[in-house]
């Protein structure tokens, strides 16, 4: 397609483009051109394109209101397909060729919007708290509303596709961080800089020089830019300065720590071709320096959102850097000077300024006399109170106000113009300085909040204070620099006169007609809330300014009301008949700008979400086909399916052949912990409930761990070494936090205790072998030690030779069989698997994996600590009094607890076996228990199942669960009332199924 | 993010490396045989939770894994002070 | 020895690149003992400097070296002390005679973690994107040694003279450690010597 308006607006010279590169792009579907250096919006309005979406609530057209991060209106949906992004704001967005961007919303069209008329004819019908006062009753009909409300409002859509792009982090570290690249942040980060500090300097923007680079000012008698350029140059060729433009400061959080985002290809097309496209930088820094500047306010009045209606500041901008103007006939509205400087670069780009329309009753001064001199008409205490036009401004309404600025005091005139360029006073960037919960203070002389009291180790630069001026800002910024780098002195700045006539603190520009009867006055355009709305909420009685944020969305869009949220809270305050002060404001929480999830994620995803941790024996279980289990971090062997086995069908297998003969499982996931010193025995007498007084060297003994409550917290078997030393395992997920409070009673409690205790999980690998063959196996490979049962007994440990490996062999059973643990270092832990699977093959030895090891461990009804218990099971609770000392000399960990009275209660939840009175039935674990097989709701709960399963040699399903008073209960039926509507009855039994007396692990 | 002194390491450690653990000075009654039910109560579950300044504890789990306590506002997050396990604290808030 | 595997032996990378940006090396198989002890001590600090022929480092995050030993300071009571491999047993064996009738631990956890040394044009950025802590060389001089995280994982970092990084990570997060790595040097390549 052609070009359809072909950059009407476009100056034949000047601004920061390269006209001899021009790009194509595309806007809803058209072809457009711009140039190398644009935004997407300086490009759309050197087109001549005004309306680019419509409104939230009421669908109305709106335009580009600024040229940066404060952008309510131009919210783009950017690129198609899986690389689609929604709503970033199109002066934000550099333009590359090939650009493709949509509006987020408008149907069927931006310029034509069916919603529109909805929001016209439903104008008094939408008031604030609309969806509040409307959709909320009936209850039951909100999901129908919601889904209508989504479609026909909201803005942009994110892409179903996985992103294809990659992000990353980088962790920063600096003696200064300055946040901002204009005078002052340059002028900073310069100081800092030469006196050989690690300083990072970051930017939002593609180049260094905020307001500079929209500036006909000269700085030490040559211009702006100049002097922009000569800094960066110096900046970039210093080793200790990081300079990162495009580069947003979004969160400035505790001890000055801070997160950016760096847009590293979002400027050279949708996808990054090499490398990430984001990265997020997490900066520590000793000194920050906020020099973060401060943003244009628009001016409440009558239809004040219609495209033409822009920011004064914004407008200059797009002529100064852009060489666009986005307008023919222009009006200035402004409270202060700077609405002159913009009908100046207006003027002298060409254009018409019909008038400067000054607040104001009597301006004066450098820019007042400049505009004069230039001819341009100006209109001293008169106001622009409505905007008329169809789908953009064509007529202004221009009346006389009093020195209030609260009346309309004369007649009305109506001009013929296109842009409206509103200059409503600075508000400076605050917002990083909320983050870290300081609340900005409400400055008279500058009428804005500036940063209020900060925790930080924070320097405030340039027009973050109200220092508007650009020398003052190369001054504080200079300064800055100096003291956060124990400078004496610092370098000073020359520029031409920029004094200044105080401005008019205005915010509601008042019409012929009430604030109810005037055309919509918009405050927040991204939310579209008006003056009038604001107005009903203080009358509804919502007067603090949180509640009339959230009652009006007031500053909630994804701009955080950075144009809106002041003249907001004035209008409140006034409302109200208090002061901005008395008022107070919102504060601004992270992020500054939407950060994508993709940055935010980094490399975090996928096989790098959580780390796997993997056995020595890891590449045989994956060579042999195993399904792996997530035990905490690590990934254990599941089952081994052979064919076209299913899993129960594996696990059947491997069950019945640890039973029959012998199978094998790697264990070395196990926590271990090597205890060493005179006072271990004392210690684990502190720490587990039983005695260890008298446990000899080669012997091992189960113990059970309790927190201070009583509950059972962690199990394992330690394993006595010599009398000062003791190996202790804990289970494979609780290994880390065992170990922290075994520590953290060691350190803070008993230092006098000489114990040191050293983590040995990794060092060790474990291949655990049990089943009726496990001896003839073990055999095999073992001559040096007499592995008879009566030499080598049930809970034994032995220094042994095992295929030709120094090993600890621990005749331990977690299976109920005879059953042997060899542990090896783990540098030779596959050797050692490899070598008893290879002597296991006469008696058919077969790999189990923690399924089949949950299936055998509960026919004898042990416990998994985390899964038969979770924290509210005491070891009378689980069956295990015998495990619980009665005499010992020190009052064990939980001891104490087990005679408060909630846990000596008869009537607690106890661990019992569950007998499926349906044989072939497994009931699914985590079913409720109740006492009744008629489900009527409510009905006493008693418990619930926390294993299950089908139990191959048994041939019927077995289960562990917790039920009131349970041990009291046995042979009593309960029941399961499951989903899906069955209902499953069992008997309460032993947990012990299969071989009660023990006859087989002690063979 | 908090950017916390090992007393230990002595140096300055990233909060990562860290793990909070609970309330600083809460010591293990001797003899808890000899407590009431609501003497233990409070010893178990009973902390100040206070707005202000609080001496808790942290481990230094990626580091030196040695516990320390640290003197931090609990609502500006400002760090006071960190002192080693048997140390006292020197900011209490109370006026010496 | 065919018996013993390190826990990135079975490491691959699919091609050899020839000017990669990080250049990694396992050094397989070092003993690896942790040593406990009172710092207060001296009996035991001079009982130890005598058998390893070098006193043990008593500063924060500092280090000793002397021939192939290596020992790093892990906390006010812990060192880590690196020998050559299979040397391990022997000097378990010396310092448990030296010390005996002292309270001290001496643990041999050299299958439970690895020595990797990460070298490269591009091992600041990497150690960046891998690590909170500040690695810059103003704030990590040579034989400064510090245990922190790396990525999701935790390592101990050594500045080698040459000013390459030596880590020591745990075995069971070896493979996560060098997938991480595969993929934060995929800007710049990655070379396994």
């Amino acid at each position: 397609m052609t070009n359809r308006l072909d950059q009407c607006n476009r100056m034949a010279e000047g601004g920061r483009i390269d006209r001899s590169q021009p790009l194509t792009f595309t806007w809803n579907g058209k072809d457009y051109q711009g140039y190398q250096g644009d935004t997407l919006a300086s490009a759309m309005l050197a087109n001549g394109i005004k309306v680019v979406g419509r409104s939230f609530k009421y669908a109305r057209p709106r335009g580009i209101l600024g040229h940066g991060a404060e952008e309510a209106n131009a919210l783009m949906q950017l690129g198609e397909g899986k690389e689609t992004i929604p709503n970033p704001r199109a002066t934000q967005i550099e333009l590359f060729a090939g650009l493709t961007a949509k509006a987020t919303n408008g149907w069927p069209s931006v310029d034509f919007d069916l919603m529109h008329w909805l929001g016209k004819l439903g104008g008094k019908m939408m008031p604030v708290g609309f969806y509040y006062k409307t959709f909320m009753w009936p209850e039951k009909m909100w999901m129908t509303y919601e889904k209508f409300i989504r479609k026909a409002a909201g803005f942009g859509h994110a892409s179903a596709h996985p992103d294809p792009d990659i992000y990353d982090k980088l962790n920063q570290h600096c003696d200064v961080m300055v946040v901002g690249a204009g005078p002052a942040g340059l002028a900073a980060a310069l100081e800092a800089g030469r006196s050989g500090k690690r300083v990072i300097i970051a930017d939002e923007q593609n180049e260094f020089g905020g307001s500079l680079l929209a500036t006909k000012e000269s700085i030490n008698g040559q211009s702006a830019i100049t002097w922009v350029e000569q800094v960066t140059a110096e900046l970039a060729a210093m080793d200790n300065v990081q300079c990162l433009s495009r580069t947003c400061v979004f969160g400035y959080f505790d001890h000055n720590f801070l997160a950016a985002l760096e847009r590293r290809t979002d400027h050279q097309g949708m996808t990054a071709t090499s490398g990430s496209r984001q990265r997020i930088h997490r900066i520590r820094a000793h000194k920050v320096v906020l020099a973060t500047g401060a943003i244009e306010r628009p001016l409440v009045f009558a239809n004040n959102d219609l495209p033409g209606v822009m920011l004064s500041s914004s407008v200059a901008t797009y002529i100064n850097r852009y060489g666009v103007v986005p307008g023919n006939r222009c009006v200035v509205m402004t409270t202060n000077d700077s609405g002159y400087q913009t009908a100046l670069d207006i003027n002298g780009a060409g254009r018409t300024v019909v008038a400067i329309v000054d607040t104001r009753q009597q301006p004066s001064g450098r820019l007042f006399e400049a505009a004069q001199a230039a001819g341009i008409t100006i209109k001293t205490g008169h106001a622009v109170i409505e905007a008329r036009g169809s789908n953009q401004v064509s007529n202004a309404l221009i009346a006389p106000i009093d020195a209030s600025g609260e009346n309309v005091t004369g007649e009305t005139v109506t001009v013929s113009c296109d842009l409206i360029a509103v200059a409503g006073g600075w508000s400076p960037v605050v917002h990083l300085t909320c983050h870290t919960g300081s609340r900005p203070k409400w400055d008279e002389t500058i009428a804005g909040f500036v940063p209020g009291d900060s925790d930080q180790d924070q320097y405030l630069a340039g027009a973050i204070t109200g220092e508007y001026t650009t020398l003052g800002a190369l001054q504080a910024g200079a300064k800055m620099g100096a003291l956060v780098t124990a400078s004496e002195t610092s370098t000073s700045y020359a520029c031409e006169d920029e004094s200044v006539c105080p401005p008019q603190a205005l915010y509601l520009v008042p019409h012929t007609k009430s604030v109810s009867r005037a055309p919509k006055q918009f405050v927040d355009f991204q939310n579209d809330v008006t003056a009038a709305g604001i107005a009903l909420a203080n009358r509804e009685g919502f007067e603090s300014i949180e509640h009339v944020k959230r009652y009006t969305a007031l500053g909630f869009g994804t701009d955080q009301g950075k144009t809106g949220n002041i003249n907001g809270m004035a209008i409140t305050a006034k409302n109200l008949g208090k002061t901005i002060a008395e008022t107070g404001t919102t504060i601004f929480r992270p992020a500054y700008t939407p950060v994508t999830f993709g940055a935010l994620g980094g490399r975090d995803i996928g096989e790098l979400l959580d780390p796997a941790r993997h056995t020595a024996m890891h590449v045989w279980h994956q060579q042999h086909g195993a399904e792996f289990e997530n035990v905490g971090q690590w990934k254990r062997p599941w089952y081994y399916p052979k064919g076209n086995e299913t899993m129960q069908e594996a696990v059947n297998r491997e069950c019945l052949a640890v039973r029959n003969s012998v199978g094998m499982l790697d264990a070395s996931t196990l926590g271990k912990i090597d205890i060493q010193g005179p006072d271990a025995r004392e210690f684990l007498n502190r720490v587990y409930t039983n005695a260890w007084s008298k446990l000899a060297p080669g012997k091992c003994r189960y113990g059970l761990m309790l927190k201070e409550d009583g509950m059972v917290f962690d199990d394992g078997v330690t394993a006595c070494i010599d009398d000062n030393h003791f190996l202790m395992t804990t289970t494979s997920g609780g290994a880390a936090g065992v170990l922290s409070w075994l520590e953290l009673w060691l350190q803070t409690e008993w230092p006098e205790l000489e114990v040191y205790l050293t983590s040995v999980t990794d060092h060790w690998a474990t291949c655990s072998f049990s089943g009726p063959n496990a001896r003839n196996l073990l055999a095999k490979l073992c001559d040096d030690i007499d592995l008879s049962a009566e030499a080598f007994k049930f809970m034994d440990w032995r220094n042994a030779t095992v295929a030709g490996v120094k090993a600890r062999i621990f005749r331990i059973s977690f299976t109920g069989e005879l059953a042997f643990e060899v542990n090896v270092p783990a540098n030779k832990g596959l050797y050692m698997w490899q070598q008893i699977m290879a002597a296991g093959e006469e008696f058919g030895i077969t790999p189990y994996g923690t399924e089949s090891m949950h299936v055998l461990r509960a026919e004898k009804g042990y416990i998994i600590v985390g899964q038969d218990t979770d924290g509210s099971l005491t070891p009378q609770d689980c069956g295990m009094d015998w495990i619980v000392a009665k005499n010992k000399d020190f009052s064990f960990l939980g001891q104490r607890s087990f005679s408060r009275p909630d846990t000596s209660r008869e009537d607690r939840k106890h661990l019992v076996g569950l007998k499926p009175k349906d044989p072939t039935v497994v009931i699914p674990e985590g079913a409720q228990i109740v006492p009744h097989a008629e489900v009527t709701i409510p009905m006493p709960m008693l418990g619930h199942v926390t294993s299950s399963y089908w139990s191959a040699c048994l041939g019927h399903g077995i289960a562990l669960g917790t039920v009131k008073s349970g041990n009291h209960r046995m042979g009593e039926t309960v029941y399961c009332p499951l989903a899906d509507g069955r209902v499953l009855a069992a008997e309460i039994c032993s947990p012990v199924f299969y071989d009660p007396q023990g006859e087989r692990h002690h063979d | 993010m908090l950017h916390i002194y090992c007393p230990y390491c002595e140096e300055m450690r990233e909060e990562e490396e860290f793990s909070y653990s609970g309330e600083a000075h809460i010591v293990r009654p001797k003899d808890p045989k000899s407590l009431t039910d609501d003497e233990w109560g409070d010893y178990l579950f009973f902390r100040t939770n206070p707005r202000g300044l609080h001496h808790e504890m942290w481990h230094h789990s990626a580091g030196c894994r040695r516990y320390f306590n640290v003197t931090r506002d609990t609502s500006t997050y400002r760090i006071y002070e960190t002192y080693k396990i048997g140390e006292k604290p020197i900011v209490t808030g109370e006026k010496s | 020895m065919t018996n013993m595997y390190t826990p990135l032996h079975h490491i691959t990378l699919p091609d050899t690149v020839a000017d990669a940006g990080i250049v990694m090396r396992e050094d397989k198989l070092r003993g690896h003992l942790n040593l406990r002890g009172n710092p207060e001590d001296q009996a035991f600090t001079e009982t130890v400097a005598k058998v390893l022929g070098v006193a043990l480092p008593l500063q924060p995050n500092s280090s000793a070296e002397i021939g192939s030993t290596c020992i790093y300071w892990l906390a006010p009571n812990e060192w880590l002390l690196l020998v050559a491999a299979g040397t391990q047993d022997q000097v378990e064996a010396d310092l448990r005679s030296a010390l005996m009738g002292q309270h001290f631990a001496i643990t041999d956890i050299s299958s439970g973690q690895t020595l990797v040394n990460l070298a490269g044009a591009k091992l600041d950025e990497l150690m960046m994107k891998s690590t909170v802590y500040d690695c810059h060389s103003s704030h990590f001089p040579v034989g400064k040694v510090v245990q922190t995280t790396f990525a999701k994982t935790g390592a101990t970092i050594y500045k080698c003279t040459d000013g390459s990084f030596d880590l020591v990570i745990r075995r069971s997060f070896a493979d996560y450690f060098f997938l991480w790595l595969k993929d934060a040097s995929e800007d710049y390549g990655l070379a396994v010597i």
